[in-house]
């Protein structure tokens, strides 16, 4: 049987990069914007969309200037073969720790909702099993996957206009409360929640319609913005503005209202649910790290790798029981890690090649 | 073709054993030594006929040879044995020997003269030729076209396959009156030589699938197809997942219909159902009434079969999962009479419905395993006497036997039989699962679930299309049935190569 050359079609790079954006994120993203600037955080949301944009579309222009390979090979194709390695390197050690630190806040999560005396180590092993059939498939699988997963859950997007009925959206006025200065702050965190769209990096080469690449982003973007603003908005005009600070997962807590006829406490239904939508930041990131580490090692075949970065994950939370505080903090370092990469690393690379191309034109 | 390359496969085998087989390969010119021969061959085979005789035209010395079960006798009789016995022609050539057949070929090498007795043809040695002449004559027995007890629909063709190649290929020629339906035949089996015929339409099959399916055919090394199933099994991408890939249908109208749609129908001689592939997932809940009735019925009942899909996988295992971990979801006046069913069960949920889906499942086999008539008693039995017994025993609650028979229902609503009971085994690990971690438990299934089905494949085109990859022009014809107008397309998955069929405007359309 012959293999064909994975690739992807347009709605499942979209949902790639949108799918590794939403993640954990949301749960807690109202509650961290209403720290900041009050309820005037879902400002700084839309300020941090414009930034990621702008960020995304440097990424497909710096990877326009090598097509046909990763941000992998075009490190080593414009630097040498070291730059390329540390690149590898580097990039491998950012989603490893990043899909480490989401995969344990996953179970985190499990554990605080829905089973408080499951230990954390019996629920990662759960968990590893989904995600090993899946990752250790290629890009297209993953692809299909985030498609699959997006249609999916979409529709609980509905549960958060039910309780609309109770807003008060009095809550939102003034606009500007405070001046600016909090909603710049408020940036600060809103913008961790857009991160991922740098795995845009190594899902170019394999896109197949390479001229709608910056179109796909932005669409990626603009839907992760909406569901934040939904989200955030609908949460701020639920909670008062200074009761919703008091909750770790605001999101989560306001579905606790919902009743049906059939089913009460909607929200573990609801959360266990959620475990798909996390399962699409999880399981691309996965893919990623083992991607770098197979390049890195020369192997074609990335299993072992997978099976690998499980079994360290899963040693790590037996030897080191992980709590929220240690995880967030975890998150905090590798999200300021992720901001080097998504929006000072594209620059420079970007600036770099501007600058080479002009030294040739002229050269010639 | 097909027959050049089993005359290979013979000669390979027999290259190993002594060169005495090789010389004596060829037919001798004396009838005595061939009649000699075949007594050897054939020994311990009463059922051999050798019929001596003296053609009339020739007046030379010959031998009609054949198989008595497996013969059509009244064909020998009036077709072979009269016309050389009792014609004497002389228009004709001398050699010639012509009975009123319609088929006759000349051999000259034993193994093609042991097959065609094999396969019921009559063999006629002459003396003093070294070929000899084989006509046309099985009649193997078989049973008249029937519906299919299998698959039952209301509106379809009332036939179904036999155990006949010939009469299914008839059956399916019948259907499309095109010259574009080609056949291959093939044939598969070191001792049973089971013919295949592969039917396609060639201007509309991709021909990268159909020489997949072929590869894999010519790859099998085999003593025997027995039935359909088999070949399925050695030809499917996946062997070690729970859903079928391949469609078996006992059904002409069906297969035909897919067969328009640009997939391939492999008919296996001796029986009664068809392998149909590439095959989607969606294939497996379609039938044919669903395109006989009216669309809006069609589409509602098609509704009702995936959601029958997802009670019989997950009903179960959500009635655990409700009850051991999360019976804070239930509302609390259901709570109340829930608890009230199961306030004299001594055991935990899981227990609960592992022995009442394991009761389920053997009444089921039972009912297959038995003639008719009993299986009406089992039915009653099962049904009746251990449902209400175990209840009033208190050792299932009635809220149990509900799930229990909701499930059930719901797995026999799929219209493929290897499908629910793909669905009727995942159920299980689900249960587990659900017993286990709860909801988490449940979703972790689903999730493994997901992530099967996006990466199986059918003959190498995707098995989830086109729900992944996600093709949403052509939910037409998955979810529900649109109008018959408005499905112009073929199913990207087959990648026919002639991808719209012909179509027609609705009635009182946009022209008129």
């Amino acid at each position: 049987m012959k293999m064909a050359k994975p690739t992807l079609t347009l709605p499942q790079y979209i949902f790639l990069i949108h799918g590794v954006q939403m993640g954990v994120g949301v749960l807690t993203l109202p509650r961290e914007t209403a720290e900041a600037a009050g309820t005037d955080g879902w400002i700084g949301i839309v300020l941090s969309w414009v930034l990621a944009t702008a960020a995304s579309l440097i990424i497909i222009q710096v990877m326009k200037n090598y097509p046909k390979g990763t941000i992998l090979d075009l490190l080593r194709h414009y630097f040498g073969k070291w730059i390329g390695i540390a690149g590898t390197i580097l990039f491998s050690l950012y989603f490893g720790i990043m899909a480490t630190v989401i995969f344990i806040r996953e179970a985190l999560f499990i554990q605080a909702w829905i089973l408080p005396r499951t230990e954390v180590y019996i629920l990662i092993a759960l968990l590893s099993i989904p995600s090993y059939l899946i990752v250790r498939k290629n890009i297209t699988i993953l692809g299909r996957y985030s498609v699959l997963v997006f249609f999916m859950t979409v529709w609980m997007m509905i549960f958060f206009i039910i309780p609309l009925k109770q807003a008060q959206w009095l809550h939102l006025l003034p606009l500007l409360k405070e001046g600016w200065q909090p909603i710049l702050d408020s940036v600060g965190t809103a913008l961790f929640s857009f991160g991922g769209f740098e795995i845009a990096f190594f899902l170019y080469p394999f896109l197949q319609k390479k001229e709608k690449a910056s179109m796909g982003i932005v669409i990626a973007n603009t839907l992760t913005l909406f569901i934040y603003l939904i989200i955030t908005i609908g949460a701020f005009v639920f909670f008062s503005p200074d009761e919703i600070t008091i909750y770790n997962e605001p999101s989560i807590v306001m579905l606790k209202i919902l009743e049906f006829r059939f089913i009460e406490r909607l929200e573990i239904v609801f959360f266990a649910f959620y475990l798909f939508v996390i399962s699409v930041t999880v399981l691309p990131l996965m893919y990623m790290t083992v991607y770098c580490t197979s390049q890195l090692a020369g192997e074609e075949n990335h299993r072992r790798h997978l099976i690998w970065l499980l079994i360290i994950a899963f040693v790590y939370v037996v030897l080191v029981p992980p709590t929220f505080d240690q995880n967030k903090l975890l998150q905090r370092l590798i999200e300021q890690a992720g901001m080097v990469l998504a929006f000072a690393f594209p620059l420079c690379i970007w600036a770099y090649l501007l600058i080479l191309r002009n030294i040739k034109r002229r050269g010639n | 073709m097909a027959f050049f390359r089993k005359y290979k496969k013979t000669s390979a085998s027999s290259a190993q054993q002594s060169q005495n087989r090789i010389k004596s390969y060829r037919l001798s010119s004396g009838l005595k030594e061939n009649l000699a021969k075949i007594q050897s061959t054939f020994c311990d085979t009463p059922d051999l006929v050798i019929r001596k005789l003296v053609i009339k035209q020739t007046g030379s010395q010959a031998a009609v040879i054949y198989l008595s079960g497996i013969t059509d006798s009244k064909a020998i009789f009036n077709n072979v044995l009269d016309p050389l016995l009792f014609k004497n022609d002389r228009e004709h050539d001398e050699a010639d020997f012509k009975v009123s057949l319609g088929h006759i070929r000349e051999a000259d090498s034993w193994p093609e003269i042991e097959d065609a007795l094999l396969n019921g043809e009559t063999v006629l040695f002459v003396e003093g030729l070294a070929e000899a002449y084989i006509y046309d004559t099985p009649k193997f027995p078989s049973r008249s076209i029937e519906d299919s007890p299998v698959e039952t629909y209301l509106a379809g063709a009332h036939v179904g396959f036999n155990e006949m190649a010939s009469v299914n290929v008839a059956l399916i020629r019948h259907q499309i009156h095109n010259r574009e339906l080609k056949i291959k035949e093939m044939t598969v089996g070191e001792r049973g030589k089971t013919k295949l015929s592969i039917l396609y339409l060639a201007d509309v099959v991709n021909p990268e699938v159909l020489k997949e399916l072929e590869n894999r055919i010519k790859q099998l090394n085999v003593d025997s197809i027995i039935n359909a199933g088999v070949l399925a099994e050695y030809i499917e991408d996946q062997p070690y997942s729970p859903l079928p890939q391949l469609l078996l249908t006992e059904r002409p109208d069906y297969a035909a219909a897919q067969i328009l749609q640009g997939r391939i129908v492999t008919v296996v001689d001796r029986s009664p159902t068809v392998i149909i592939g590439p095959a989607t997932f969606d294939v497996f809940f379609k039938s044919i009434d669903d395109y006989g009735s009216r669309w809006m019925v069609a589409s509602f009942i098609r509704l009702l079969r995936y959601f029958g899909f997802f009670i019989a996988i997950f009903l179960p295992a959500i009635y655990i999962a409700t009850i051991s971990f999360h019976f804070e979801v239930i509302p609390l006046k259901l709570l109340f009479s829930v608890g009230e069913s199961r306030e004299r069960i001594p055991f935990p949920p899981y227990i609960e419905a592992f022995i009442m889906e394991f009761t389920l499942e053997m009444l089921r086999e039972a009912g297959i395993r038995l003639p008719a008539k009993i299986g009406q008693t089992v039915g009653i039995v099962g049904g009746i006497v251990i449902g209400q017994a175990a209840v009033e025993a208190g050792i299932v609650s009635n809220i149990m036997v509900i799930v229990v028979a909701l499930t059930a229902i719901a797995s026999f609503i799929i219209p493929s039989y290897e499908m629910s009971s793909a669905i009727r085994l995942v159920r299980f690990p689900m249960m587990i699962l659900a017993s286990l971690f709860g909801f988490v438990g449940i979703v972790v299934g689903f999730m493994i679930l997901i992530g099967h089905f996006i990466s199986l494949e059918s003959l190498t085109m995707p098995y989830g299309s086109p729900a992944a990859p996600l093709r949403f022009k052509e939910w037409k014809d998955v979810f529900i049935r649109t109008p018959q107008w408005s499905l112009e397309q073929r199913p990207t998955a087959t990648k026919a190569i002639q991808k719209t069929k012909a179509h027609s405007r609705p009635p009182g359309g946009d022209d008129s």
